[in-house]
């Protein structure tokens, strides 16, 4: 679905993340302005894949959690301060929310990670970064890392895709990469681009720096461990399950020993 | 008795062992070898009685050590909340 020659009108923005493109049309300056602060490296040009009609509307973050149903014809979104629904096949949409950048930022969160897993995707927790034109995802738990690992491979000169959240989902010649806007303790706004994986690592602390094979079921557990996923339905299981299993197929999962000390790491990639 | 899967789980097999994902409370589970034979039988619909010869003739047990393994984990199964015992069988 391509919804091109819309008349732009002032309170607009285009977003293209991880290939999806998105428009959003508002009166509300608020949050018009906020979605062109937050996502500024995003904005885009063109057709969109999909278009939504925003409101403002007073919400509080309660509950936290934001509920997911997707069923063949609509996708709908709800968390205390934001309400969604897209129509899958005409790609009109409707985004009630507070004009706020964090938000906006749970909205897009929510409605990525569903459409990346809909489409053989994922949204996984984990740093990314770029060696000689690929991407290598690093899988941890909290504490395992990630954020150390990025600012040091920053600090030697690599690319950082993002400390905290990435976005992959296949494509011709297999799975890609996309640069995120989602970021922890970098902070960093990230920027548009693809690159082909070139493999996952599974993080952990070590007294040297190591990679060593891991096991199919180990990379599996860690996977689905990391993914983000915010859709409770039986559907959104067997995504995951088949969406991994594809990927166990095409990428290279390895056990990254790291010491957190230095960038010398990126050496072993 | 008939057991079955409980419904809203998504299951699969990915490099030799098997994945359940219970979507609603966030869990995964992994099952391999016996256990993972057993929730394939489940899974098409079987009774005890046929998993319990299947068990016996794929890892060379008596039916009587079968039967007591398929038991055995068809109640962690249940304490798992992953099945439930099939009304009016």
């Amino acid at each position: 679905m391509s919804l091109k020659g819309e008349n732009a009108r002032a309170g607009s923005a285009r977003l293209e993340i991880a290939g999806f493109r998105m428009l959003f049309k508002s009166d509300s300056v608020g949050i018009i302005t906020a979605l062109k602060k937050r996502y500024g490296r995003f904005l885009c040009a063109g057709g969109a894949d999909c278009r939504f009609e925003v409101s403002e509307a007073a919400g509080r973050q309660n509950p936290f959690k934001p509920a997911v149903v997707y069923d063949k014809r609509s996708l709908k979104l709800k968390r205390g301060d934001f309400e969604a629904a897209l129509d899958l096949v005409s790609g009109a949409g409707t985004l009630k929310t507070a004009a706020s950048e964090q938000c906006l930022d749970a909205f897009l969160r929510s409605l990525l990670s569903s459409i990346l897993l809909r489409s053989g995707g994922f949204m996984l927790h984990s740093a990314g970064l770029v060696k000689k034109g690929r991407a290598y995802l690093f899988l941890g738990k909290s504490g395992a890392g990630k954020s150390t690992l990025s600012k040091l491979a920053a600090g030697a000169g690599a690319e950082v895709i993002s400390d905290e959240i990435n976005l992959l989902r296949p494509g011709k010649g297999g799975f890609r990469v996309y640069g995120s806007p989602f970021w922890g303790e970098m902070r960093a706004d990230g920027r548009p681009g693809g690159w082909p994986l070139g493999g996952i690592f599974l993080l952990g602390k070590a007294k040297t720096n190591g990679v060593r094979p891991c096991s199919k079921p180990e990379a599996v557990k860690l996977l689905l461990r990391c993914l983000l996923n915010f859709d409770k339905s039986q559907g959104a299981g067997a995504a995951v399950l088949a969406n991994s299993a594809e990927l166990l197929g095409k990428a290279a999962f390895s056990r990254l020993e790291f010491t957190k000390k230095d960038a010398s790491f990126l050496e072993l990639i | 008795m008939k057991t079955r899967i409980k419904k809203g789980l998504a299951y699969r097999r990915i490099a030799g062992d098997l994945f359940i994902v219970d979507s609603q409370r966030a869990e995964l589970h992994e099952l391999n070898g016996p256990a993972a034979l057993i929730w394939e039988g489940l899974a098409a619909g079987k009774t005890e009685a046929p998993i319990v010869s299947a068990i016996a003739a794929e890892f060379e047990v008596s039916e009587k050590e079968a039967r007591a393994d398929v038991k055995d984990f068809l109640e962690k199964l249940a304490e798992a909340g992953l099945v439930a015992a099939k009304q009016g069988d």
